[in-house]
């Protein structure tokens, strides 16, 4: 548990350092759940959640600001359940699909946030494409993770 | 819920295209407008009537979050530079007219222009 934080944890400080690659706020690649989502499976829901607490936190302290904190915090629990109800109900090698699921889940609570946040309606015109790129990017990190998992399963652990 | 992976991806897929679409609609056929609301945390800061701007001029929004340096020009309005961690917002360019707002974050900064509707009854 404690070698997932803290992969995901250099994942998202990492992954904070690149420079976004389209012009519009929210979107990006989410690497860092990959580790939330193999959690789930080589551990347990509890533990994934904790991994990805601990991350929020920490990755806040590292790499971003209190407003991050909130984004990445709500954004990533709703994926997270996302998992956690999808988990039994997918079989195995469709994780990449609760990946996508979870990917858009998290930018949609992104979302919920910063409208809260901002408390301005415009900002909805943004839904979209943080769907669209939570599909993409879900995919990705969804097939990664399935890699992810496959792999450290071999290692017999 | 037995669906083939091809299915799933056909259908993800027109998922993208179907938001991508409806993002390209909203950013790019908007109706115009003239009115450029600053506003930082839901509250207004500024409020500029861009039809009326002569000369380019630029002036930086203070806020306890951090600041963004704001260029106005004739018609147009964008973030030249700022102290935020992912500079989005100087990234995002110009903006002309309603749609897309420009949005920093962690600056709870929005930059709006008012869609022609709401200033029908002026």
């Amino acid at each position: 548990m404690a070698v997932l934080t803290a992969a995901a944890l250099i994942i998202f400080i990492i992954e904070a350092q690149i420079p976004p690659l389209v012009p519009v706020p929210g979107v990006k690649l989410g690497l860092a759940n990959i580790m939330t989502l193999t959690a789930v499976y080589l551990l347990s829901r509890k533990e994934a959640g904790l991994v990805l607490l601990m991350r929020v936190i920490l990755g806040a302290v590292f790499a971003g600001s209190p407003s991050t904190f909130l984004f990445s915090a709500f954004g990533g629990l709703l994926a997270w359940l996302v998992m956690c109800l999808l988990k039994d109900r997918v079989s195995e090698s469709r994780i990449w699909l609760i990946s996508v699921i979870a990917a858009v889940a998290h930018n949609i609570g992104q979302m919920i946030v910063c409208m809260l946040v901002v408390k301005t309606p415009g900002i909805l015109a943004y839904l979209p494409v943080l769907i669209a790129s939570g599909i993409i990017t879900g995919t990705f990190t969804g097939i990664a993770a399935l890699y992810l998992i496959r792999a450290v399963r071999k290692m017999k652990l | 819920m037995k669906m083939s992976t091809k299915k799933l991806i056909i259908i993800l897929a027109a998922a993208v295209i179907v938001c991508l679409a409806v993002w390209f609609v909203i950013a790019r056929l908007a109706p115009g407008g003239v009115t450029a609301v600053v506003s930082v945390d839901g509250v207004e800061y500024r409020r500029i009537d861009l039809s009326k701007v002569k000369e380019p001029f630029e002036f930086t929004v203070e806020t306890k979050y951090g600041s963004n340096t704001v260029l106005v020009e004739p018609g147009a309005i964008s973030v030249s530079s700022a102290d935020c961690p992912d500079k989005i917002c100087v990234h995002m360019g110009r903006l002309t007219g309603a749609g897309v707002p420009i949005v920093c974050m962690p600056h709870r900064l929005v930059i709006e222009i008012e869609g022609e509707e709401l200033d029908a009854w002026s």
